[in-house]
């Protein structure tokens, strides 16, 4: 299981770098993001090496933020690897609530980052079937 | 404690009082003032034929348009030599409204104040921040002078630099807060960012706050970020009348005493004109019968309160204003449906999922009215779905309808982005007007 933080942002220009600048300030390494096309505001859900420490920073910067855990399976780089996850989940009678992925890891295999209604099932079953599940140090660099 | 004997004499007494003083200024502004005048002789109404005090009622309102019409010294009963100071508020357009003080004023404005300040709970032992604007407002200079003449020290901060504000709190061990109901809060607000526990690094225990309303549940606001301790009364007066001192909250906390040997307040119907049953809500009509310089007669203050004369626990006999509930002049007509800004706080202040500030938006679109309020989103676990965030603009949307009978549509801001006020808050724009 891994941290991820889930920020609300509004729409207007330059809110999302308002989130990443406070990052950068403070040598804090995004490893994924994801937004979605919302008419007035966005939850924008972001995976980083050091979750503590930016979401207290982004707190004192006004952003309301939520620091949530997700499940982080390794994909393995072949036709067909999402598809046969899913079907893990939805076999297991999970629905899947949104899912985005981390895909540069420095010769790592992707990680799909999963939110469901039941976390530590969704990550059990996937384990069960021969999926690796990556914890928070595996994010770190 | 209570500051004045005047604040506890039997009705009778009062009204004795109250009529001498009556006629004694209705005399004099006759007199002296060519617009009085010229307005009591259009009503076929004299000097003499006020005998009762119910013959209030027979006397011209005077409009904040008088003021404006004899800008800026035509309303004074007096010659300019006599007088020692001026104040104005600015209005929305034109010209701002003047008043005038003698030296007696100045010493009738300082008791009246001293009264409220004590009715909240100010003693010689306070050390009083007042971090209302300095300048031409009335607000700044009525508390000060009131507060000194209590005893307490008096730490003239004005408003704004609020860093600044809480390092003179903390050094000099600030006890009494003058402020407006947003710019305490706001100060609340920096105090808490700054990771100060006002209960356990501050000594301030009393707010007197004023300038404009506050609702219940911006005062509950208030000790939220406060403490429960602070003891939280608002205070009620404008510049035409005198400024601050016109009435205040006592710690009982059940209206705003108004010191009435030196105010008669009415309530009127804003349509017709006409004095309502005591008790019943409509417009606050005042009548200034110790003044010197401006006494204004039956003027009318455009807020909407009520008058309550049963007797209050503090031992105070003078009658209460209830806490405002909107001015006339605020009132938004929306689609047909009157509407106050303070209905839509109260409101707003009960959900706890979101701050205390919020902006009225109104504006027409195809000939139909739309309102949009925009709020600050606080609770943070709510950020695991977007159902949850629509869910609360549903709830919040829902306790509208059920007060104002109309559709708001509901825009979550992040924390902290609307605006604050470090005077009275500008909430409302209306975009039909432009
Ligand atoms: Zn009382």
């Amino acid at each position: 299981m891994i941290k991820q933080l889930s920020v609300f942002v509004q729409n207007e220009i330059g809110s999302l770098a308002g989130v990443t600048s406070v990052l950068k300030d403070n040598n804090i390494n995004l490893r994924a993001i994801a937004s979605f096309d919302t008419p007035e505001f966005a939850i924008l859900r972001i995976v980083v090496d050091q979750p503590e420490k930016a979401k207290s920073l982004l707190s004192e910067h006004g952003f309301a933020v939520k620091m949530s855990e997700a499940v982080a399976v390794e994909l393995i780089d072949k036709p067909g690897a999402l598809d046969g996850m899913l079907h893990v989940i939805a076999d297991a009678g999970l629905g899947v609530n949104y899912i985005y992925s981390i895909v540069v890891r420095e010769g790592k295999v992707p990680l799909m980052i999963i939110n469901t209604e039941d976390l530590p099932k969704t990550a059990a079953v996937l384990r069960e079937k021969g999926y690796t599940v990556a914890e928070q140090e595996d994010i770190k660099s | 404690m209570i500051w004045a004997k005047e604040e506890t004499l039997p009705r009778k007494e009062l009204e004795e009082i109250q009529l001498a003083r009556l006629k004694e200024t209705v005399t004099r502004v006759y007199e002296k003032v060519p617009a009085y005048r010229e307005k009591m002789d259009r009503a076929g109404v004299r000097s003499e034929d006020i005998r009762s005090l119910a013959d209030l009622q027979r006397l011209p309102f005077t409009n904040k348009k008088d003021l404006r019409d004899n800008y800026p010294f035509g309303l004074f009963t007096v010659p300019k030599k006599e007088l020692v100071r001026v104040h104005a508020s600015s209005g929305t357009t034109g010209k701002p409204t003047v008043v005038g003080y003698t030296r007696k004023d100045l010493q009738t404005w300082t008791e009246c104040v001293s009264r409220i300040a004590a009715m909240g709970g100010a003693t010689e032992d306070d050390v009083a921040q007042i971090c209302f604007g300095y300048g031409m407002f009335t607000g700044a200079l009525g508390l000060h002078y009131g507060l000194e003449n209590i005893g307490a020290i008096v730490c003239p901060t004005s408003s704004g630099n609020t860093q600044k504000q809480i390092m003179y709190m903390q050094d000099f061990g600030t006890t009494l807060l003058v402020a407006t109901p947003s710019y305490a809060l706001h100060i609340g607000e920096v105090v808490r960012q700054m990771g100060i526990d006002p209960e356990k690094d501050l000594k301030i225990k009393i707010g007197l706050v004023g300038g404009e309303g506050m609702t219940e549940p911006m005062r509950e606001e208030m000790h939220k970020l406060w403490g429960n301790d602070m003891k939280v009364t608002q205070n009620y007066g404008m510049s035409e009348l005198i400024g601050p001192g016109v009435s205040g909250e006592c710690l009982e906390l059940c209206g705003m005493h108004i010191n009435e040997d030196h105010f008669i307040p009415e309530i009127i119907d804003p349509d017709t004109g006409e004095v309502l049953e005591p008790g019943t809500k409509g417009e606050l009509v005042i009548t200034c019968i110790t003044k010197e310089a401006l006494p204004l007669i039956r003027y009318r203050t455009r807020d909407i309160s009520r008058l309550m004369y049963e007797p209050c626990k503090c031992g105070r006999t003078t009658v209460r204003m209830e806490n405002l509930s909107g001015r006339s002049d605020d009132m938004l007509i929306i689609r047909g449906v009157n509407v106050f800004p303070t209905q839509i706080e109260e409101v707003l202040l009960k959900v706890p999922e979101i701050g205390a500030h919020y902006e009225i938006i109104v504006d027409r679109k195809n000939h139909l009215d739309l309102m949009e309020i925009k709020v600050e989103l606080a609770d943070e676990s709510l950020l695991d779905s977007y159902a949850k965030l629509g869910e609360l603009e549903r709830k919040i949307k829902t306790s509208l309808r059920v007060v104002l009978g109309l559709d708001a549509s509901i825009k979550l801001v992040a924390p902290r982005s609307l605006q604050r006020f470090e005077g009275k808050a500008k909430r409302v724009t209306d975009l039909r007007k432009s």
